[in-house]
């Protein structure tokens, strides 16, 4: 008896005290979070159907550290970032043909001087972290930015064969070859003035040329060149006239399209028509807050309708900075507001400037990427916030910001969308879910990227997670470093890897169905989506949205006890309370009469009893 | 049958009986006049043990209801995770570690309670959470997720009534001041973390004395 007793005791103890946290790991590729903030398995919404490489195509050959991904149309942009170029395929049922190898824009004379960087006039890519893709026809173009073409500004050449390639390049006016190569060499003239040089910068071009069927030297001779560059400029002042590289064309096309570039290293962004004229450049944005040595280093950018341009910088914390459509910066939005709690504040004074110094300072967070959504609206990822903020929910790693720059995300979900809800130490990653980047669907709902376990969530418009899959690994469908994703159109995610894989998502029939339950219910069809909810129960009987679809179509249709029970099993308070407060005035109604009545027998009967009692008492007395 | 029948009509209708329901229905009293009625509890003996283990065992009740059919806008508890023997045993070790902490140390601040006498005490002093408790299980099925509001105050102020209560049982139990009852009470609860600690640090021991004996009888089993 007595060690009965022992170990009873000794089990409460155990209960009282410990707080034995469990490593938990999914063990699903695909799942979602039920209520209880517990990983549940489900069925995949999304499965791999395709993993592209560079090397799949002769002319394009391995990528490497790709940094950006956009897809517009059928169009697919790979911001090759590695190699300083960008690769163009087309997306042609579910397969994908090379269209061209972008190294170098071409500009007209006037433009030239815009993108000199340290000096030179630079046509080629120097780090391309982002593309996007603007749809718009000719004469908009025209309208907006006016003539941008004409007189071709001419690459100085020094060589016979890098010349002939340029001729053919431009290939216009073949008349004027002679003024163009005046006109180019001129400025190189005045700036280098020294044989030397140019020869060096035949070398370069040399050099570039003879690897241009290697594909794998291509990242070499790019770096050779820049730390060439650097070098020059540090010993002599010098400066080296920077490689034309040609683009490489599979196929023409003849699309309507703007491409922004984020030209991170050549601190600019460029902004050219389809055939890579260049239309205008953003660089050196002026204002109070930037320092004086402020570098633009510009990341991730989107252009709106309005052609602003949104960039995420880094080294800005102050929110995206926004340009207009002249290439001149106006403004920041969705600054993060710097919150310091009030032991913060208590402990800073008390703090001596050494320690004030030592201690890590208050900023806001900085943007890591962006997108434009159908509306107009920016989603933005951050990830630079305290695991501990997200854990307590105080921290948003997604935003939706409007045009005022404030944060318009709904978070009706049963948790905020940030990703991972249960963390776990499995394979030694640790900590919240880094989302690097987020996209929109045209029916509001959005994907956002894990960098720390490679996965991908997908976030309804109330902010529900419908579905959670990828894992950090080589097999297909998982990633090692996902630095981006795109969706060609509404089924169809694009995610990638740092490692020079881009992985192609579609949907399955039970992601499809999710969709379609979701667009019925927004646009007011709720019996539908109810039907449609009911399918997706058979497939995942563990789909708490599906129990809250089928509730609100009950409740609509007034069936309120049927919804309540729907409800609780999926544990919405707020519609079960809806539903049970009709259902409470139903019930009122219904008995209102039967328990007047009950009442009022309940108050008289007792009475008219004891009254015949007292009556027949006086009768018998008397 | 019929002679057992009888044997407990008289037991009810007994003098026994009639004392423990009107101990019971002392509670009622005591929780309206702390300070009187914690005194005539142990004083005047108006108090008995068998009330003492009803109200206990009716907080016990009130709270596995509670889990069990409170509205579950306002409920959160897990079925497939819960273990009744856990749940019980998790109000009653804390409230024998309370009254035996609080008996170890009022011994020593000159109190003139017995163990019994604060554990009456104590378990009076839980009478609002039956009495507010079970009433607000029903009215929880009755309200909706707003009107939960009302729920969720009744029952801590229940808890915050119970909690005075305890303080003033302690208070005249003990025959302490304001002051005394409140710093025995705060001690108590130190003491009864020390004594947790102490039980672990015990039972760690032990089970590290058996397996080190278990070791050796398997080491020498081993042997031959």
């Amino acid at each position: 008896m007595t060690k009965k007793r022992i170990t009873v005791l000794f089990l409460l103890m155990c209960l009282l005290l410990s707080t034995v946290h469990t490593a938990f790991a999914s063990d699903w590729y695909s799942y979602t979070y039920n209520f209880w903030g517990e990983e549940v398995e489900s069925p995949d919404a999304y499965s791999v159907t395709n993993v592209l490489y560079g090397t799949n195509w002769e002319e394009v050959g391995a990528f490497k550290n790709p940094e950006g991904i956009f897809t517009v149309g059928d169009s697919v942009f790979i911001c090759d970032t590695g190699n300083n170029r960008i690769v163009e395929l087309l997306r042609k049922d579910g397969t994908y043909e090379f269209v061209r190898v972008i190294y170098s824009v071409q500009v007209a004379q006037d433009l030239a001087e815009q993108l000199t960087v340290d000096g030179n006039i630079t046509l080629t890519f120097n780090t391309p972290t982002d593309i996007y893709v603007m749809p718009i026809t000719d004469e908009e173009r025209l309208e907006v930015f006016g003539e941008y073409t004409g007189e071709m500004y001419e690459v100085p050449v020094t060589e016979e064969p890098a010349e002939d390639e340029t001729g053919d390049e431009t290939g216009e006016e073949p008349a004027e070859d002679g003024t163009g190569d005046e006109t180019g060499e001129e400025p190189a003239e005045d700036e280098t003035g020294s044989s030397s040089e140019s020869e060096d910068a035949a070398e370069a071009e040399a050099a570039d040329g003879e690897t241009e069927d290697g594909e794998t030297a291509d990242g070499e001779t790019g770096d050779g060149e820049a730390a060439d560059g650097e070098a020059g400029d540090g010993e002599s002042g010098e400066t080296v006239v920077v490689p034309y590289r040609e683009n490489i064309i599979g196929q023409e096309l003849d699309l309507e399209y703007d491409f922004y570039i984020a030209d991170c290293q050549n601190n600019r962004i460029l902004h050219c028509d389809y055939n890579m004229n260049v239309i205008g450049v953003i660089q050196n944005p002026e204002d109070d807050t930037l320092a004086d040595n402020y570098e633009f280093l510009p990341c991730k950018l989107v252009a709106d309708a309005a052609y602003r341009v949104y960039v995420q910088a880094t080294g800005i914390n102050s929110g995206l900075m926004e340009f207009d459509k002249t290439g001149t910066f106006t403004s920041y939005v969705g600054a993060n507001k710097v919150q310091v709690s009030i032991v913060d504040k208590i402990w800073r004074k008390l703090q001596t400037q050494a320690q004030k110094d030592r201690t890590v300072q208050y900023v806001p967070t900085e943007y890591n990427n962006l997108s434009l959504d159908s509306k107009g609206f920016i989603y933005v990822t951050t990830h630079t916030l305290e695991d501990d903020d997200i854990w307590a929910g105080t921290a948003t790693p997604v935003r939706k910001l409007n045009s005022m720059g404030s944060d318009i995300l709904v978070r009706n979900g049963n948790a905020y969308p940030s990703g991972d809800l249960v963390w776990g130490t499995a394979g030694g990653i640790s900590g919240a879910s880094m989302l690097i980047d987020v996209i929109a669907f045209a029916n509001d709902t959005y994907a956002c990227l894990d960098r720390a376990r490679g996965r991908l969530f997908v976030y309804d418009f109330q902010g529900n997670m419908l579905c959670a899959f990828g894992n950090y690994g080589s097999v297909a469908g998982c990633f090692t470093f996902p630095t981006g994703m795109d969706n060609p159109d509404e089924e169809t995610i694009l995610v990638l890897d740092r490692q020079g894989s881009v992985t192609e998502f579609s949907m399955t029939n039970y992601g499809r169905m999710i969709n379609e339950a979701l667009a019925e219910y927004k646009i007011g069809h709720y019996d539908e989506s109810a039907e449609i909810w009911q399918e997706v129960l058979k497939y995942n009987g563990n789909n708490e949205l599906a129990y809250v679809g089928i509730g609100r179509a009950l409740l609509r249709n007034g069936q309120y006890k049927e919804a309540m029970e729907y409800f609780e099993v999926a544990r919405d308070e707020v519609n079960y309370s809806k539903a049970f407060k009709h259902y409470r005035e139903q019930v009122v109604e219904e008995y209102i009469g039967v328990a007047v009545v009950a009442l009022a027998v309940l108050i008289i009967v007792p009475k008219l009893i004891r009254g015949t009692i007292k009556l027949r008492k006086e009768i018998r007395e008397a | 049958m019929k002679k057992l029948f009888s044997r407990i009509l008289q037991f009810f209708k007994g003098e026994k009986f009639h004392r423990y329901l009107k101990t019971l229905r002392y509670s009622l009293y005591v929780i309206l006049h702390p300070f009187d009625g914690f005194w005539d509890l142990g004083h005047e003996k108006r108090g008995s043990m068998a009330a003492a283990h009803t109200i206990v065992i009716l907080t016990l009740l009130t709270h596995l209801w509670d889990m069990r059919f409170a509205s579950f806008m306002f409920n959160n508890t897990r079925w497939e995770r819960v273990n009744i023997l856990m749940v019980i045993l998790g109000i009653l070790v804390p409230l024998a570690i309370w009254v035996v902490a609080n008996w170890s140390l009022t011994t020593l601040m000159d109190g003139k309670g017995k163990l019994g006498d604060i554990y009456m005490a104590t378990a009076y002093a839980f009478t609002p959470y039956v009495i507010i408790g079970l009433p607000m299980i029903v009215v929880s099925n009755l309200v909706t997720f707003e009107e939960g509001v009302f729920y969720t105050y009744f029952n801590v102020f229940a808890l915050i009534w119970c909690v005075f209560l305890i303080l003033a049982g302690m208070m005249m139990v003990h025959d302490y001041g304001l002051g005394k009852g409140v710093f025995s009470s705060l001690l108590s609860l130190a003491g009864m973390a020390i004594i947790i600690f102490i039980l672990l640090l015990f039972f760690s021991l032990i089970s590290d004395a058996v397996a080190y004996f278990v070791s050796l009888f398997k080491e020498i089993s081993f042997r031959f």
